[in-house]
Order: structure tokens, then sequence, then C-alpha cells
């Protein structure tokens, strides 16, 4: 009997989950939104993998598909937003894109709001990168720029990490 | 002082956190009951039990109308609809089908942006007061988004 394609799925997402969630936090408001996104773009791959013997897909496109899901998203709660501009949102500050190794870990907690506080164009380059696990050239794949602005996207958002990073110690120990 | 490699240092002490346990099953669930049955309609967003007409194509604005369901009681209102006096608006939808990059695009004051020109369909499910009848109102159309490259 032949094994259902949902068993390598799972075990796809259980590798993949986690990038694809953080990935999908530069384009949500939160994580449960996130885990929306996340969801719409597995279901959206894996009509697209039908024709491809239903194998789990390649990061690249997935990461693509949540852009493309997310920029859908953003323009239908811009919308509602229109509708609805008396409502209050609410930000729940716990709510944070990276958990630390080491609880105490001062400096990574300095840096996880660096991150979050990066452009989304640089910050999605560092997402892929660093923990998506992608080359230049599937970035660049991904987002349709060349891999040489994606690996100067890259750099620049080292150097802004460092500089905030630099700002917020020199502030903290003043 | 820190260079690139403290900062990617650093980097590696951060993880993304795990998918919620609630995320992770209903992604599970929802995989399964796809391996289950055989997919008919490739899009997420469609209402797959009822025809549907899409009306013209690309910058032309066309409208088609259908009428897909009988519907009592009438569905959770979203908002009256001003320019038809007796449909109440009970679903709307706008999906980009397709995004092309255009390239830069300079402003009159000099600042440069990103073009992005986007196919979208707007769907809207209008409920009639009347006959109890929903509708759904498809309009495509094109837009050029313009994206501020201030960042970078």
């Amino acid at each position: 009997m032949m094994e259902s394609p949902a068993i390598a799925w799972k075990q796809w997402l259980a590798e993949n989950g986690p990038r694809l969630l953080l990935f999908a936090r530069g384009w949500s408001q939160n994580r449960e939104d996130a885990e929306d996104l996340v969801q719409e773009a597995i279901l959206r791959m894996w009509h697209h993998q039908a024709d491809r013997g239903q194998v789990p897909p390649d990061l690249p496109l997935v990461f693509s598909t949540i852009r493309f899901c997310g920029l859908n998203h953003h323009r239908s709660e811009k919308r509602r937003r229109k509708r609805e501009e008396s409502v209050i949102y609410l930000n729940d500050f716990q709510d944070v894109w990276l958990d630390p190794l080491l609880e105490e870990d001062e400096e990574a907690l300095l840096m996880r709001d660096a991150v979050q506080r990066l452009s989304q164009k640089l910050r999605e380059v560092v997402i892929m990168k660093f923990w998506g696990g992608l080359t230049f050239a599937q970035i660049s794949e991904t987002l349709a720029i060349s891999p040489n602005t994606a690996a100067s996207r890259y750099r620049y958002a080292l150097e802004q990490l460092a500089h905030d990073l630099r700002s917020k110690k020199e502030v903290r120990h003043a | 002082m820190h260079d690139s490699k403290t900062v990617e240092t650093i980097l590696s002490r951060l993880m993304p956190p795990a998918l919620s346990e609630d995320g992770q099953r209903g992604i599970e669930s929802m995989l399964d009951e796809l391996a289950g049955v055989p997919a008919v309609d490739k899009r997420p967003t469609s209402h797959r039990h009822f025809p549907f007409i899409v009306g013209g194509m690309a910058a032309a604005l066309a409208a088609a109308v259908l009428i897909f369901q009988m519907t009592t009681p009438p569905p959770q209102v979203i908002a009256t609809v001003d320019n038809f006096p007796g449909f109440l608006l009970v679903g709307e939808s706008d999906r980009v089908e397709s995004m092309t990059d255009e390239g830069w695009h300079e402003e009159m004051d000099g600042t440069t942006m990103r073009a992005m020109r986007l196919s979208v369909v707007e769907e809207n499910s209008l409920f009639d007061e009347e006959t109890g009848i929903v509708m759904q109102v498809t309009e495509p159309r094109e837009e050029l988004l313009l994206m501020p490259t201030s960042a970078f």
C-alpha cells in the first residue's frame, strides 16, 4: 500500500514550520495571523504540488507564497481598517519573533529587538538567509531581485544590526 | 565594535519559535483531509460548490453577477450598500492574482519608489433582503503599487 503524502508533508512541516512562521511574522500583525498565513501557503503549495508527485515543496517557493498571501491579507486588512477607523488595535507586547537559546542572554535579546526593527526588505533577506538557510541565488529568485542585491541587502542588514546593537548597549550602560 | 561575524554569532543564539500546538494541529488536520480527498478546486478561497462567472480581464473594469445561493436566514452582514438599497454586503475578498515587478519609478519630488503591477480580483457577496438570494459580484482590475525605498 502506498504511504499517504500527508506523512511526508508533516515531517517537512516539523522541520520547516518555525522558519516559515518567522518569515510569516513579517507579513502579520501577530503570531496567530502568521500561523494562518503559513497554513494558507501550505494549502496553496499542496495544490501546486499535485502535478509534481505531491512531494513537499522547495523552501524558496514557500517563502514566495507566504509573501504573496501576506500581500493579499495586508490589502484586505487596509480595506477593513478603512471601514472600522474607530476601532483601537492593541499590541501584544509579549508576542516575540525569536527566542534566545539562553534566557539571560542580554546581547541576544537586544539583537532580537534589532531584527524586528529592520525594514521589511532587509529583514526578509536576513530571515531567509540565516534561519531559512537559503542561498543568495534562491533569495533572489524568491524576491525577484538580483543575487548581488540580495547579498548587498544582507550585508547592509548586518551593518544596521551591529550599529543598532552598539547604540542600545551604550544607552544601557551609560 | 561588532563586525558581521560577531553579529552572525549573536544571531545564531536566537531561534524561531515552533508553531503553536493549535497551529501545528490545524495544519496537520488539513494535510490529512487533503490527502484523503482528491483536490477539486485549486484556489483555497473559492466557493467550490457554486458556479461562478469571472468578468473581463486586465485594465478594463468589468463586473459579472451570478446568483449562487438561496439563503435563509440571512448571513452575517458586513455593511449596507449605499448604491443598492435593499442589498447587504455579506462577504468580500480582494485577492491578488499575479504580481509583476515593474522596476524603479521616480516621483516628481525625486524620491524613488519600487513599482509592482498587480492583477487584482475583487469579489463581493450581496444579500438581497427581498428575495433572500446571495449574489457574487466579481471585478478584476489592475493596480500599480508604489513602495518607498528609503530604507535601502
